[in-house]
């Protein structure tokens, strides 16, 4: 079985560092990029099972990132979370018409990314078996 | 002169009066004359009339009554007594002397008559008296004739004439001196009213005259003080009235200049909604000119809808007149401007008239309320990312199967971040006090080289656990400079530190003074990353961070080289920055020499 591929998009060395050694240790195959476009690259090369993503960066930022990514890749929904320290609704407005995008609270626990990650891909393997069983 | 024509009137209206009585008076002795006449000749002719034809004819030589009757009566217009017959023939004759008995006339059928005769060449016009004899058979007649009285002038009334002519002659010019006198006081008071016109000031007049004149005089000099007292009145309140008009104007003038000088632009409205008055400051505001304001209803000239939609309610009598409404808008036609526009019921008499508007540029405050936010969250993003960093670390730490390689790198990061933290949380608070104008430097007389000293010591550590060198070379006795020391540490810090973080492992950094002709010039040069001439040109300016495009982090938050310049400039200096990408960059702060010696200097 293939491992779980993960693509990490953050401006922030050091958290891409933490978060590739921990999801690393959990057995997730990590990819990352520094900004927007570099992750477009990314995604074009392999389609990760999930992506993480900054709001804040330069010239890409986490928004136009996720909206490219649902109109590049339509049949393919990944779901992506995105790390946002901005709690008010109105900031969350943006991701009501696309389509399996959440958040994630700043500062960031890797291990409730980790948690969130399992329990995920639990539910998409109980669904596919699910469909299966039908 | 008038009063000399006057006078010459009266003379000559005299004159005719008397000349109208004297006529009048000979007249009427002229004609009492002539009935006297008349009725001593009728009386005569009458009495003669009723005697016998013999006794008044009688015979040759004896004197007949006629001569005696007649003859001797003494009266100067008697002319002549005749009995004459019907044919023309005299009978008898008493004649006065130089006369002839004119022919008879025949007798009227009436027969007492009388007739005037012309007066003929050699004699004077004679009045006769005629009557039929009573006893005669044949026709005979009486006649006496009288002398016309000659002319009206008698000689014997020449004296009482002169008398009279005398008496007028002399009255006439007492009336004329007593007129003139009379009217010399009304003349002087004349003359002194002409005077008095001519020039501005009434005289007071107390001429010498009787009571009348005096009378009028008076009357005439309390009228003039009167006139002259409500003149001098009319005067101060006309005095008083400019000076009062002056004044509203020249209030009404300040106050309009004080209205056009306001930094906010004011409109006035009338309860129909049409701008009465407006201040030259809306142009710049609203983007429309007074003149297309000025008595236009606000339909006509306002595009805004927030501010339409306050006057309608203002409008509306619904509103209570007392309240006040303030909106903030982005002016249509000046997009790039932010607008309060306060709006007040202007009433009084318990009626509303008018709409009084101020519009206030709120531009600055918008955007400094807009920076102020920018700026925090900002500075919130800049701490929380360090912070994020290290809770992931710390989590990481928690685990206890982490390398140790691991470990050392996140106590490495978690270090870093702290002091980044630090470094911004100092930078955070100097530029607070930068701005508030707090930061002032307490400048002294400084050696350089002991604060290029200590800085390249205290930076040495954190460069070379980087692997970077760094290097001091300052020029020996180095000219004093005027500097406060704190804040020059500062500013050599942060480029210090912008040197190392910017740089890569085997990369060096110098730290160098040296001594120009005028300035001293500490340089921090280092082999790093470098940056863009567009960069170059923002890298001063606050919150600015050049874009990275390696995979390693740098740290920086925007305020070092921001604080740097503020801090130079504060100095009176200059930063310049030399760089070429990939290359690395040279940060010279230029400070001007200090003159070898100044009085009270201090050498630190």
């Amino acid at each position: 079985m293939n491992k779980r591929t993960i693509l990490l998009v953050d401006d922030e060395p050091h958290v891409i560092r933490v978060l590739r050694l921990m999801l690393e240790r959990e057995g997730y195959e990590v990819a990352s990029a520094n900004d927007g476009a570099e992750a477009l690259e990314k995604m074009h090369a392999r389609r990760p099972d999930v992506m993480v993503s900054d709001i804040q960066m330069a010239g890409m930022d986490g928004r136009e990132l996720c909206r490219t990514a649902r109109e590049r890749y339509p049949d393919e929904r990944f779901p992506i979370f995105v790390m946002t320290s901005m709690t008010a609704s109105s900031e969350r407005e943006w991701v009501r018409d696309l389509p399996d995008v959440d958040f994630l609270e700043k500062p960031l626990s890797p291990r409730q990314l980790i948690v969130r990650l399992a329990t995920h891909f639990a539910n998409a393997a109980t669904q596919q078996e699910n469909t299966h069983a039908a | 002169m008038k009063n000399n024509r006057i006078g010459l009137i009266l003379v000559g209206s005299m004159l005719a009066v008397i000349a109208l009585v004297v006529t009048l008076l000979l007249q009427r002795q002229q004609t009492e004359h002539a009935e006297q006449v008349r009725a001593q000749g009728l009386g005569m002719v009458r009495s003669l009339a009723a005697l016998p034809v013999p006794v008044l004819v009688p015979g040759k030589g004896v004197p007949g009554v006629l001569d005696s009757i007649l003859a001797y009566r003494d009266n100067p217009d008697f002319a002549y007594a005749a009995v004459s017959l019907d044919n023309g023939r005299n009978l008898a004759e008493v004649v006065s002397a130089g006369t002839i008995v004119p022919p008879s006339a025949p007798l009227a059928l009436t027969g007492f008559a009388e007739r005037a005769i012309p007066s003929s060449q050699n004699g004077r016009a004679i009045r006769e008296f005629h009557g039929p004899l009573a006893s005669a058979d044949e026709k005979m007649q009486v006649r006496i004739g009288y002398f016309e009285p000659r002319t009206p002038f008698n000689m014997k009334d020449l004296p009482f004439y002169a008398l009279i002519a005398l008496a007028m002659f002399l009255l006439v010019p007492l009336i004329y001196v007593v007129i003139k006198r009379e009217m010399a006081p009304l003349a002087a008071l004349g003359e002194q009213l002409r005077t008095a016109a001519a020039g501005q000031t009434v005289p007071a007049m107390v001429p010498d005259a009787d009571a009348d004149v005096r009378g009028l005089a008076h009357k005439l000099n309390r009228y003039l003080d009167q006139a002259s007292a409500r003149i001098r009145e009319l005067e101060q309140e006309s005095v008083a009235s400019m000076a009062s008009g002056r004044l509203l104007e020249y209030g009404s003038n300040k106050m309009q200049a004080v209205l056009q000088c306001l930094p906010d632009g004011l409109l006035v409205l009338d309860p129909a909604g049409e701008v009465t008055f407006a201040t030259g400051k809306i142009e710049p505001l609203l983007g429309v000119p007074v003149t297309e304001v000025l008595s236009q209803p606000v339909e006509a000239w306002c595009r805004d809808p927030e501010l339409r939609a306050m006057l309608a309610r203002f409008r509306s009598a619904g509103l209570d007149a007392r309240s006040q409404m303030t909106i903030e808008f982005n002016p249509a036609r000046v997009p790039d401007k932010r607008l309060w526009a306060t709006a007040q019921a202007l009433t009084g008499h318990a009626m509303a008239y008018g709409t009084l508007v101020v519009l206030r540029d709120a531009t600055r405050e918008h955007l400094a309320r807009q920076a102020g936010n920018d700026f925090v969250a900002h500075v919130a993003h800049e701490l929380k990312s360090p912070l994020n960093v290290i809770g992931m670390y710390g989590e990481m730490l928690a685990d206890d199967d982490v390398d140790a390689a691991v470990r050392v790198e996140a106590i490495n990061v978690i270090q870093d971040e702290v002091e980044r933290m630090t470094s911004l949380v100092n930078n955070l608070l100097n530029v607070s006090k930068l701005e508030m104008g707090s930061m002032r430097p307490e400048r002294h007389r400084v050696k350089l080289d002991d604060l290029l000293r200590d800085a390249w010591q205290q930076a040495r550590s954190r460069a070379e656990s980087r692997g970077i060198r760094l290097d001091l070379q300052v020029a020996r006795d180095l000219a004093a400079v005027s500097v406060d020391k704190d804040l020059l540490r500062i500013a050599l810090n942060n480029l210090l530190n912008n040197a190392i973080k910017y740089n890569q492992a085997g990369g060096s950094v110098v730290l160098a003074a040296e001594e120009g002709d005028a300035d001293v010039v500490i340089a921090v040069r280092d082999s790093g990353i470098g940056m863009t001439p567009e960069d170059r040109e923002h890298v001063t300016e606050k919150f600015f961070r050049v874009r990275e495009s390696g995979s390693e982090q740098r740290g920086g938050h925007g305020l070092g080289l921001y604080l740097t310049n503020q801090i130079v400039e504060l100095h009176h200096g200059r930063l310049t920055i030399d760089s070429e990408l990939g290359h690395g960059s040279v940060f010279s702060i230029h400070l001007k020499k200090m003159p070898a010696l100044v009085e009270g200097g201090q050498v630190l």
